[in-house]
This record gives structure tokens, C-alpha cells and sequence, in this order.
């Protein structure tokens, strides 16, 4: 309680303080009690220590009031208003200080300290243009995300769809070019080959085997090998009844085999 | 590895809040756990000669590293936010303060300095805003200052030291000659300070 007293340099009441607690210690028999003394013990010698930090600085005189002092002149305070608003109530200080006072001070203070240069990346000579608009593009972005993800199940869901529906266009398309083929002369066999190889791309000659296949597989065009041993395509008409049906069972699996070279 | 590490430390370093060794494990190295020491030992050699900067760690227990500056001050221009130099003009303040004080302060005498300043840790600043804020949590996140509660004190008070990035960016020797700049004076003025520094030096 009785701190500040005790830490007057002149004082020696933290002296007689100790003394009086042990004095009180030798009649001690409850735990409490030394409970108590350990308490204080602790207090005393924080004050203790504080005093001794005082003698230490009083040694060597720093008055901190005068460093005060001497830094608002240095960060260029003007007296003048000082002395003119004293009466005044001190509810603006800052008015007495220029605006730039810190700053000065800053720049002083930077020559004391070996601080690491903070990293940015460089954005270029492009000043203040690139922040606007990168905000609007984020805001657009996570907008625009959202809705492609509530988007997506619907979306997906047609595109499987689609691929299914491609295919099936995809081989329509050419049973109709097949059939179309034939009509305008059904005597000339259509070279398997003819038809399928794309001379241009190895991938689409595959694609257009592909979609041949399911024309093969329903029914809908055979294959079958002519006189010189190349394979031709012709379509078929399909027509419900057991004809179909016998000539279903004459079905033969055919593995062809054709790579890049080949095709070339 | 190296390089992805260099780039996380000075990115990390932007905020001058120490980087943990559990960060760095976490975010960059992973998978690399055995070859840490390895990593990181060419990682600092690489901020030493390509950036002149210096990885510290200031806590060997918990494995805390700061970045400070290798190169020898230039006179000058320094590239700095203003933000960063006003706030470093009020730290290099505060931490004259302390040392001159013989190296620890109660928070009230420190307060008390501060009001000298015209900087009221109770009113926001108009340069510093929430003053108290910047010297009891920032700066001593970014270990710039220490403060820790003294004991049996109602209600608790906090005295302050040097943090130990303040010991590696500056020295108590510098401090002296700006507190002597500022006052006029000779280092030697003060004997015990100057007889501290230069033992610490």
C-alpha cells in the first residue's frame, strides 16, 4: 500500500518493514499465516528491485522530461502556439505538432535499425489502375463461380446426355450418307475403306468406324467381303419378321486392325 | 524446395511478425521433413547473398526466425511505407526510453513518457490511431518489445524491455548516440549507459 513511500531513495521504511516480518515469522504456526509472509516477501522484493533500478538511473541523470522535450523540437514542434494556447483545455495536442512531425522522426529512426525491406512484388509501371478493376474481376469471378457451380449438376447431367445424343446423330448421319450412296447406285459396292477413311484426319477415320459399328451392330448395314477381298459396306433395310431374325444369327465379329501407318 | 521457402519467408515477413518453424514445415517443406535443417540453412544462405538479408532465429526453443537486415545502413532514402517509418520514429522513442531507464519500465512510466509526446494511449492518435493497441500487441507480436505482468499487482500492472528483434535490428549502442543526437550531448554523458553499451556492443 505503501509503495511509493517505501520507494523514496531516503526512505527507510522497507527496511523496517523486513525487519517487522521477521519478527512477526517467529510466531508463526499456521499455514495461512506463512502463506501471508511469502506474499509480502515477494512484494518487498519488487520493491526492492525497483529501487535499485532507481539508483541505477539516477547515476547517470536521464531525464526523460528534457528527452521529451528535445525530440518534439526535433520533429519540429512550434512553440510559439505553445505559449499562446497554455490556457487553453488539452483536448487538441496534436494541433501543436506539424503533420509531418512523426514522419521526420521515422526517418531518423530508420537509420538506427538494420529492418528487412518488406517484399511486394513489382506490378509493373502500372499504377493505381490495376487495384480498381482487380476488385470488380474478383467480385465478378466469385459471382460468376457460384453460379457455374450451382450451374454444373444441371449441366453435366446434359452433357452426358448429349454425348449419347452425338453419337446416335453422329451415326444417323452416316447411315444416311450411306444409304444415300447406295440409292444412287445400288449396283456399285461402297468400298468399306471409301467410306470410312478420312484422309485427312487418322482420329475422325477411327470416329467413323466407330459410328459404323453401331450401324453394323443394329442391323442397319453390313459388311461383307467382295471379290478383289477388301471389305464393302452396303445398308441394310431393316424390316421386322424371321428373315431378320435368321439372318441376325449369321453375325460374325470382325476385329479391324488399322493404325497410323496403315491408314497413311 | 529452397526457392519456394525463400519466397514464403519474405513473404511472411511483410507483416515483421516472426515466422515459426511449424509454418514453414506445414507450407512449404511438407513431404521434406528430414531435409529441414539442409533447406533452410541454403535458404538463408540465398537471402544473404541475393537479398543481403538475414535469417535469425530469436527463439531456440520454439524456433522462431525473424528476417533483418544484413547490409550496413545507407545514408539516404530508405524505401518504406510512411505508415512504417511514423511507427518506427515512436519505437525508436520507446525504446530510448527503456534503456535509458535501465533497460525495463513499469507501463505507467511509460505511458507517462508517451503523454510527454503528445501520444495519449487512452485517445486514438491521429497519426497512430489506438495507440495502446500498437505498443502492448503489435509491436510486441512482431517481438519488438516484451512486456510481462508484475506479480501480486492490483490492478495488474505490465513492465516493458527490449524484445529480441529489437536486439538484433538495433543496439543499445546506436540508441545512445540517437538519444545523445537528439539531446546535444556526448555519448559518454550518461557513464553507465554508455559504459552498458558499449559492453553489449
Amino acid at each position: 500500500e505503501n509503495r511509493e513511500a517505501m520507494l523514496s531513495s531516503k526512505s527507510n521504511r522497507l527496511t523496517e518493514a523486513l525487519e517487522e516480518a521477521n519478527r512477526l515469522f517467529d510466531g508463526v504456526c499456521r499455514a495461512r499465516e506463512a502463506a501471508l509472509d511469502a506474499q509480502f516477501l515477494v512484494i518487498a522484493s519488487n520493491i526492492g528491485k525497483e529501487k535499485a533500478n532507481e539508483l541505477h538511473s539516477e547515476m547517470s541523470a536521464f531525464d526523460s522530461a528534457a528527452f521529451a522535450e528535445d525530440l518534439l523540437t526535433f520533429m519540429g514542434i512550434n512553440r510559439t502556439e505553445l505559449e499562446e494556447t497554455d490556457d487553453s483545455a488539452d483536448d487538441e495536442p496534436c494541433v501543436f505538432l506539424p503533420s509531418d512531425a512523426w514522419l521526420k522522426m521515422g526517418e531518423e529512426a530508420l537509420k538506427y535499425f538494420r529492418r528487412a525491406p518488406t517484399f511486394h512484388y513489382m506490378m509493373g509501371s502500372f499504377k493505381s489502375e490495376p487495384p480498381v478493376p482487380k476488385q470488380r474481376i474478383e467480385r465478378q469471378k466469385k459471382a460468376s463461380r457460384g453460379k457455374a457451380e450451382r450451374a454444373m449438376p444441371a449441366q453435366l447431367k446434359k452433357m452426358e446426355e448429349s454425348h449419347q445424343e452425338a453419337t446416335e446423330k453422329e451415326v444417323e448421319r452416316i447411315l444416311g450418307i450411306l444409304q444415300t450412296y447406295f440409292e444412287n447406285d445400288p449396283n456399285i459396292p461402297i468400298s468399306f475403306f471409301d467410306f470410312v477413311i478420312d484422309p485427312n484426319s487418322f482420329a475422325r477415320t477411327v470416329e467413323n468406324m466407330f459410328h459404323v459399328s453401331f450401324l453394323v451392330r443394329d442391323g442397319l448395314a453390313k459388311i461383307k467381303v467382295h471379290e478383289d477381298g477388301l471389305p464393302v459396306i452396303e445398308p441394310l433395310k431393316p424390316s421386322g419378321g424371321e428373315e431378320e431374325d435368321s439372318r441376325a444369327g449369321v453375325r460374325n465379329q470382325v476385329v479391324i486392325n488399322l493404325n497410323q501407318k496403315a491408314w497413311q | 524446395q529452397v526457392s519456394e521457402l525463400v519466397q514464403f519467408l519474405l513473404v511472411k515477413d511483410q507483416k515483421k511478425i516472426p515466422i515459426k518453424r511449424a509454418d514453414m514445415l506445414k507450407n512449404v517443406i511438407r513431404e521434406y521433413r528430414d531435409a529441414y535443417s539442409e533447406i533452410v540453412n541454403k535458404a538463408g544462405r540465398i537471402l544473404l547473398e541475393v537479398f543481403g538479408l538475414q535469417l535469425v532465429e530469436i527463439d531456440t526453443k520454439r524456433h522462431i526466425y525473424i528476417l533483418i537486415n544484413n547490409l550496413p545502413r545507407a545514408e539516404g532514402q530508405y524505401l518504406c511505407k510512411d505508415k512504417e517509418k511514423e511507427k518506427m520514429g515512436l519505437l525508436l522513442a520507446i525504446l530510448s526510453f527503456i534503456f535509458m531507464k535501465g533497460n525495463s519500465v513499469k507501463d505507467s512510466a511509460l505511458w507517462e513518457f508517451l503523454h510527454l509526446l503528445r501520444v495519449y494511449p487512452g485517445k486514438q492518435h491521429n497519426v497512430f490511431g489506438d495507440v495502446r493497441k500498437l505498443v502492448t500487441e503489435e509491436f510486441v507480436r512482431q517481438k519488438y518489445l516484451e512486456t510481462t505482468p508484475i506479480p501480486l499487482t492490483d490492478p495488474p500492472e505490465f513492465k516493458f524491455q527490449w524484445g529480441p528483434r529489437a536486439e538484433k535490428e538495433t543496439s543499445k549502442k546506436d540508441v545512445l548516440n540517437f538519444v545523445a543526437k537528439i539531446q546535444g550531448k556526448d555519448p559518454t554523458f550518461w557513464a553507465s549507459q554508455y559504459s552498458e553499451a558499449r559492453a553489449t556492443s
